[in-house]
């Protein structure tokens, strides 16, 4: 081409870099200002704000990925022995494998020649989960042995909620892993998949390393984390009594211990509740029932040993998996009995 | 920039990562250089003699190794709580990068910004956080300096 021979001309003179393409396609570079590169970047700017961003794509689509190498990695992070097969099974959704059947119909794939030969993990997270709701429900009555059922119940829910496993889920690479049909992950798909993990866990290594897996990433979500945030307590007080009355303990009398700035905008008043003439739990509020709850919430919070200042549960027993009792709660069970009192 | 300008966190760690077992929480780590440059000669030596031993020795992070025609070789690292980090090997020699890898395997994946405290804790007190009304009597009314006690 004629343009061709001219530009090869220049290429000496005017510092041109040419490279051929093919033979009849010539591509040009200078080293220059480039004039085109602003509106370029303009126009694919604008094109972002109306378009919004590309879709999050899944790690395994993106360069540098190689499944078998990630899940054994998998496996020696956690410094557990799983299974391979069990481990893969795992994370395999049956939403997953409903899509995969329906891309090969798509494609006009044979069902026959090329069948998807791929476990569900349904029943591993099924064994999962009621393994997790026993281990957990048996660590907190050994933590806490005065908790109620209700109590352990609402710990136990809590901290096999979405939000909480789904939390511990992402942050343990099982997200990249998942096979599942949309991504990203949804978090029920993702809750499946964690319960479906512990299963496989248990397979392959028994009961105690899972529990031991459990106690180590699901028990310590509850660091930090008040007793009253996890079990909601619509009446206290209530509660309250039944405990002291069990415990056959006088009944709580609430009186004004403190009070300040009564007329004005925030008020403050202190409630204290004595069990025969003796105080055992104080607690502020802006006005004299919200102290009295608070007293109450207190009082209760005393009563099951889960205080902000109670000993820290023990996460390094490896051989107890249910972990030490705390005395520390012993004693403050010895200061609520009618001998003290 | 002041310390207002610019980001900051408290201390952290992902997941208690220590409280229960430690987690290596680098998962993935990927050396992108050039079979040809020059600034990627420190890379190729250390992927001729480091790499397997680091490999070996972190066996919960996928070292991935991939030539590629590029002006500046990289490491990126990936960490269990989604960060990705990459560092520029531009003629480092061998021995520096093994540094630096280990100086990434170390980190949790949080961000280097300021941590305004270098404490955490959380039963930040243990006989009650002390406030206006703490050993003083009882009393409901306007509040005034206490009494002095005849010694």
């Amino acid at each position: 081409m004629a343009s061709g021979y001219i530009v090869s001309r220049g290429v000496l003179t005017f510092g041109i870099h040419c490279h051929h393409v093919c033979r009849n396609v010539l591509l040009t570079q200078t080293r220059e200002k480039k004039r085109w590169m602003k509106a370029y970047t303009l126009l694919m700017e604008r094109k972002l704000k109306i378009e919004g961003l590309p879709p999050p794509k899944p790690r395994s689509q993106k360069p540098n990925w190689d499944y078998h190498a990630e899940v054994q990695a998998f496996s020696s992070r956690l410094k557990e022995n799983f299974s391979p097969e069990l481990l893969k099974t795992a994370f395999v959704n049956p939403c997953y494998i409903q899509s995969e059947k329906e891309r090969r119909q798509a494609l006009g794939v044979d069902s026959e020649t090329a069948a998807l030969v791929l476990g569900d993990n349904i029943q591993l997270n099924t064994q999962g989960l009621e393994f997790t709701k026993s281990f957990l429900s048996d660590w907190c009555r050994a933590s806490f042995p005065s908790l109620p059922s209700k109590g352990v119940v609402a710990i136990v829910s809590h901290l096999t909620s979405h939000p909480v496993v789904c939390h511990v889920a992402r942050n343990l690479a099982i997200e990249d892993l998942t096979m599942s049909a949309q991504f990203p992950v949804p978090d029920e798909v993702l809750h499946s998949t964690f319960l479906a993990v512990i299963g496989a866990l248990q397979e392959s290594s028994g009961a105690e390393r899972a529990g031991l897996f459990l106690r180590d990433f699901l028990v310590t979500q509850l660091v930090g984390k008040d007793l009253f945030e996890m079990w909601s307590v619509v009446n206290p007080m209530g509660l309250l009594v039944e405990e002291l009355s069990k415990r056959n303990v006088a009944l709580p009398e609430p009186r004004l211990t403190r009070s300040a700035g009564a007329g004005t905008v925030l008020p403050l008043y202190f409630v204290g509740l004595y069990s025969d003439k003796k105080l055992f739990a104080e607690a502020p509020g802006e006005t004299v029932l919200a102290a009295e709850e608070e007293a109450a919430r207190v009082a209760l919070r005393k009563i099951y040993g889960c205080t902000e200042n109670r000993r820290p549960s023990n996460f390094s027993a490896a051989e107890e998996k249910l972990g030490l009792l705390p005395s520390i709660h012993q004693q403050q069970l010895k200061d609520m009995s009618p001998q003290a009192l | 920039m002041t310390s207002r300008g610019t980001p900051s966190r408290f201390l952290q760690s992902v997941l208690q990562n220590g409280v229960g077992r430690y987690v290596c929480q680098m998962k993935r780590i990927s050396l992108i250089f050039s079979k040809n440059g020059q600034s990627s000669l420190g890379a190729r030596e250390f992927i001729e003699e480091g790499v397997v031993d680091f490999a070996q020795k972190n066996p919960g992070t996928v070292v991935y190794v991939s030539p590629q025609s590029c002006r500046i070789p990289k490491i990126v690292a990936e960490y269990l709580n989604g960060n990705v980090k990459e560092e520029a090997i531009t003629s480092k020699t061998s021995q520096q990068i093994a540094e630096l890898i280990t100086k990434l395997t170390n980190q949790s994946g949080l961000d280097i910004i300021r941590i305004r405290k270098p404490i955490h804790t959380d039963s930040p007190s243990i006989q009650g956080q002390w406030h206006p009304f703490t050993n003083r009597p009882l009393s409901i009314g306007p509040i005034g300096p206490q009494k002095q006690q005849a010694n």
